[in-house]
């Protein structure tokens, strides 16, 4: 099981939250995240910075995340890509394999909106689709993070685990503002 | 007639092989051509559907013909009439033949898969998605889901996509149901793998430990794009391109603008030309990075995997730096580029390439002297060189059996004429072939940017004004890391009225079953890999073994260790 | 024969490859392209962002008397069209990227306008600021008609001054 809790200050940015607050970084970090890598129908484009942030340059594996090839012995499922009808019913029956409590982090535009897709006959458009069918399956996801980018940088997803984990709050907000008379 | 042929013939012909093949279609049937045209590299037949196997039969051994791309297209609105475009290559002289085919609605094509078995593919997507029949083979379902309703075909114009997603909706909660249904032994890893991406599946028939054969069960990542681009307009295909894969979404991106541009005849700057060609090279060193290294991952030798990806980092800072994103780089537009490569940023250009030279030297000759590599890549899936032509392959596959075909030489775009290079090739069609093909090529991508940069002219990066005209046919192909990328695109005034893509795995993967005969279990990984598949479609095999009939899926990692934990 | 080992001088020789983000700043290049910003004080909500963005990200609409340009981060692809075809530079591309949020509502941006509504429907049909601009940059020579009337009345209208001189019965 993992500890997540809230915490951290709005306003600070990763690296300053990080720096200020080490040691109660890694006391909320109690275990390791398994994460399983799930693509349903991305063009490859996160799927290779996911796999960036598992070789020397990002190395998540300094935080105790590891991949695993199974997601019956994740905790965290990273969702590629906008989800193709032909994959449904297969990405349905790996977040069901997952044990509770179940995490997302939903990356790249694809995964979050549907990207450029997020209209074609031919996808759901990303998560939040995805989301209603989980739910009429009986399927329950925990908690969901998302992710914006085409593709993801490697800092981002390292950024979306870290908001997953309640690490620290996320940066954006709802803007609404009125176009000012100029 | 024949004195008047030949007029035309000299007219049109481009070379030796071009005449000799013009005279044979127009000698065996004349009657059914119905005309004939060139437009630069492009020669065009439109022929009679009943006389178009006739036509190819008589041309299909000359040997340096192959099928490049089928496009079809529903062309009802204008003409009454849907229309095929047979795109093959002659490599000798660049030429494009194009043979235009009308056809009727509801009339039947004669299938040229025996011909030519690269059109296996090209036949059954048409009658998917557009609901063309085909005389004389099996037809079933490619693309689209089994349960996709008959007679709904969403490339049609008169379907809109409101329309398919109210037709068909996916049986979501009888599917899942159905898959937990555990009567034969499935467990549910996989089928994805990060290290080999993409939810595309293999079935290894296996005797023992050997393969005796393979069938490829895909398109997972059909995602509608090319019914998706006729609501687009022009300038906004390029970043739908881009998407088609992340690797290697640049030269999907300029092969489409290529094809506008050779639809339209809009003069493209040199310096835009320079600008796509510096970038397709940065963009082919780090997808041949990244195969290396997923390679040795995949031969047990992570460490090469690590260096490889650490090395390969570089790149993606020097791509972030010369266009504004690490991958799906959004430069290109109909007409030129959006973003110049500033003189400030050569330096560091030239200090990249440097240090990448040095290093990767360094990483190949340390990770081709592991013997277990070495053993592991010599021999195994074999790719005869009859075979590689058969099946009209493309890329590092067809370079790594012996047949030098490569678009930047046969058919030269962008600025690759102004630079000289060598395209790498070896004979023997194993999978070491195709990793020395590889590695060959990054150090000649390396110096085709060295000289580019040096040579790059100033003026503008995008052409001032162009006007769009409906239905004239473009071509473009660009050389992607993988192999041939070909896009066929219609115009319209707005936007493509129909855009054909064909990546370089389409063919390729064709080829795999091939390559797969024989094989060691434990190499059938690689061996699938060595083409580099664009939906790196290889994370999951289903192991059928004929002696006991069970059925079980595995990750392919898993079968990968498993027999290397035996050896 | 032992030609691999090699591979442990170009190790030491390299040392640690790591980043040390979020300990420290993102490997972020001058050029890369991030989230865009809206400048509510340039916008003037014509649309032309809208028609060009690829993934439609960007979206414009009236929703009761107003007219909101919405940007969906989640969705956008940080091709940065959208500030190459914006006629009044009001949108730029920053550099930022730590996006991630628990709360879709969240990567919702809005810039809501104050409308011109239509003489004849009463609908509202265009923003006040357009319409400035749209003044400013034609110098006052517009037909009235062009910024008064929403375009369906304005199709009515010019239908029925058409048939009125056809006819030959003065209409007005």
């Amino acid at each position: 099981m993992l500890a997540v809790s809230d915490g951290g200050k709005p306003d600070l940015t990763m690296s300053e939250f990080a720096l200020n607050k080490l040691e109660e970084v890694f006391t909320k970090l109690k275990r390791s995240v398994w994460v399983f890598h799930l693509n349903t129908g991305s063009c490859n484009g996160c799927d290779i910075e996911v796999l960036d942030v598992l070789t020397p340059y990002f190395d998540v594996e300094r935080f105790g995340i590891k991949l695993v090839g199974s997601p019956r012995h994740a905790d965290l499922i990273l969702l590629t890509g906008p989800v193709t009808i032909k994959t449904i019913g297969k990405v349905v029956r790996a977040v069901k394999a997952m044990p509770r409590p179940r995490l997302v982090l939903a990356l790249g535009s694809c995964g979050v909106g549907g990207g450029i897709w997020f209209n074609t006959y031919a996808t759901l458009g990303g998560y939040p689709q995805l989301e209603k069918i989980l739910k009429d399956a009986g399927v329950e996801v925990d908690r969901v993070v998302y992710v914006p980018g085409c593709p993801v940088r490697p800092e981002a997803i390292i950024y979306g685990v870290a908001v997953l984990l309640g690490l620290l709050q996320p940066k954006s907000k709802h803007r609404r503002v009125s176009a000012v008379e100029g | 007639m024949s004195h008047d042929y030949s007029k035309l013939i000299d007219e049109l012909s481009r070379g030796h092989r071009s005449r000799a093949i013009l005279s044979k279609i127009l000698e065996v049937c004349g009657d059914s051509v119905l005309d004939l045209s060139r437009r630069n590299i492009v020669i065009k037949i439109v022929i009679k559907a009943k006389c178009l196997r006739t036509a190819l039969e008589n041309i299909y051994k000359e040997h340096d013909l192959y099928l490049r791309t089928i496009a079809a297209s529903d062309e009802r609105s204008r003409e009454g009439l849907f229309k095929l475009y047979y795109v093959f290559g002659i490599d000798s002289e660049g030429t494009n033949l194009v043979f235009e085919v009308p056809v009727a609605e509801g009339a039947k094509v004669d299938t040229i898969s025996d011909l030519f078995r690269a059109s296996d593919w090209y036949e059954l997507e048409a009658h998917d998605l557009l609901g063309i029949e085909f005389n004389g083979r099996q037809m079933s379902r490619l693309v689209l889901p089994e349960d996709w309703p008959e007679n709904l075909y969403p490339l049609r114009k008169e379907v809109s996509v409101e329309e398919l997603k109210k037709m068909y909706q996916p049986q979501l909660i009888s599917r899942v149901s159905e898959l937990g249904v555990e009567e034969v032994v499935r467990i549910p890893v996989g089928p994805y793998h990060p290290a080999l991406h993409e939810p595309e599946y293999f079935e290894l028939y296996v005797r023992g430990e050997k393969v005796v054969d393979a069938r490829y069960v895909g398109f997972m990542v059909h995602r509608g794009i090319e019914k998706l681009a006729e609501s687009m307009k022009y300038d906004q295909v390029p970043f739908l391109a881009e998407r088609i894969c992340g690797i290697c979404g640049f030269v999907h991106s300029t092969s489409y603008v290529q094809a506008v541009e050779d639809a339209l005849g809009i003069e493209v700057p040199e310096r835009a030309h320079f600008i796509r060609s510096i970038v397709l090279e940065v963009e082919r060193i780090h997808s041949h990075l990244l195969w290396l290294g997923v390679a040795l991952h995949l031969l047990g030798y992570d460490t090469g995997f690590m260096h490889a990806w650490r090395i390969r980092e570089k790149v993606m800072v020097l791509a972030e730096l010369l266009t504004g994103s690490r991958k799906t780089y959004g430069i290109d537009l109909v007409g030129g580029v959006k973003k110049d490569i500033d003189k400030d940023k050569i330096p560091r250009i030239k200090e990249t390439l440097n240090v990448l030279r040095k290093e990767f030297k360094e990483l190949v000759d340390v990770a081709m002297s592991v013997p277990q590599v070495k053993a592991r890549l010599t021999g195994t899936g074999v790719l005869p060189r009859g075979e590689a032509r058969a099946y009209s392959l493309v890329g590092p596959t067809v370079r790594g059996s012996g047949i030098a075909r490569d678009v930047r030489k046969d058919y030269t775009y962008a600025a690759y004429h102004y630079v000289s290079f060598k395209v790498p090739v070896y004979t023997e069609g194993d999978n070491l072939a195709r990793t020395l093909v590889r590695v060959d090529e990054v150090f000649e991508s390396i110096s085709i940017i060295e000289q580019l940069v040096d040579m790059m002219p100033g003026g503008p990066i995008k052409a001032e004004r162009w006007e769009p005209q409906p239905m004239r046919l473009g071509i473009g192909a660009v050389e992607a890391p993988r192999g041939e990328v070909i896009h066929v695109v219609l115009t319209d005034l707005y936007g493509p009225y129909r855009w054909r893509v064909r990546a370089p795995t389409y063919q390729n993967l064709q080829a795999v079953p091939i390559m797969l005969k024989g094989v060691d279990l434990a190499d059938a990984p690689l061996t699938i890999a060595s083409i580099d598949p664009c939906f790196s479609c290889t994370d999951r095999a289903v192991i059928i073994n004929l002696r006991s009939g069970s059925v079980k899926t595995l990750p392919i990692e898993v079968i990968s260790r498993r027999v290397r934990g035996n050896g | 024969m032992v030609k691999f080992l090699k591979m442990l001088s170009i190790s030491v020789r390299e040392g640690t490859a790591t980043r040390k983000y979020p300990f420290e700043s993102p490997l972020v290049t001058p050029e890369f392209r991030g989230k865009i910003e809206i400048d509510p004080v340039k916008c003037v909500g014509c649309g032309a962002c809208t028609r060009i963005c690829p993934p439609k990200a960007l979206t414009i609409g009236n929703e009761g008397d107003e007219i909101v340009l919405k940007y969906f981060e989640g969705r956008c692809i940080f091709c940065g069209m959208c500030a190459y075809v914006c006629p009044q530079k009001a949108i730029t591309v920053s550099k930022e990227f730590e996006l991630a949020t628990w709360e879709l509502g969240d990567l919702y941006d809005e810039v809501v306008h104050t409308t011109v509504k239509c003489r004849i429907c009463g609908k509202p049909f265009t923003t006040v600021k357009f319409v400035k601009e749209v003044e400013k940059r034609i110098d006052n020579k517009v037909p009235e008609d062009l910024l008064t009337v929403c375009p369906e009345c304005r199709k009515k209208l010019t239908a029925r001054k058409i048939g009125s001189k056809v006819v030959g019965v003065s209409g007005e």
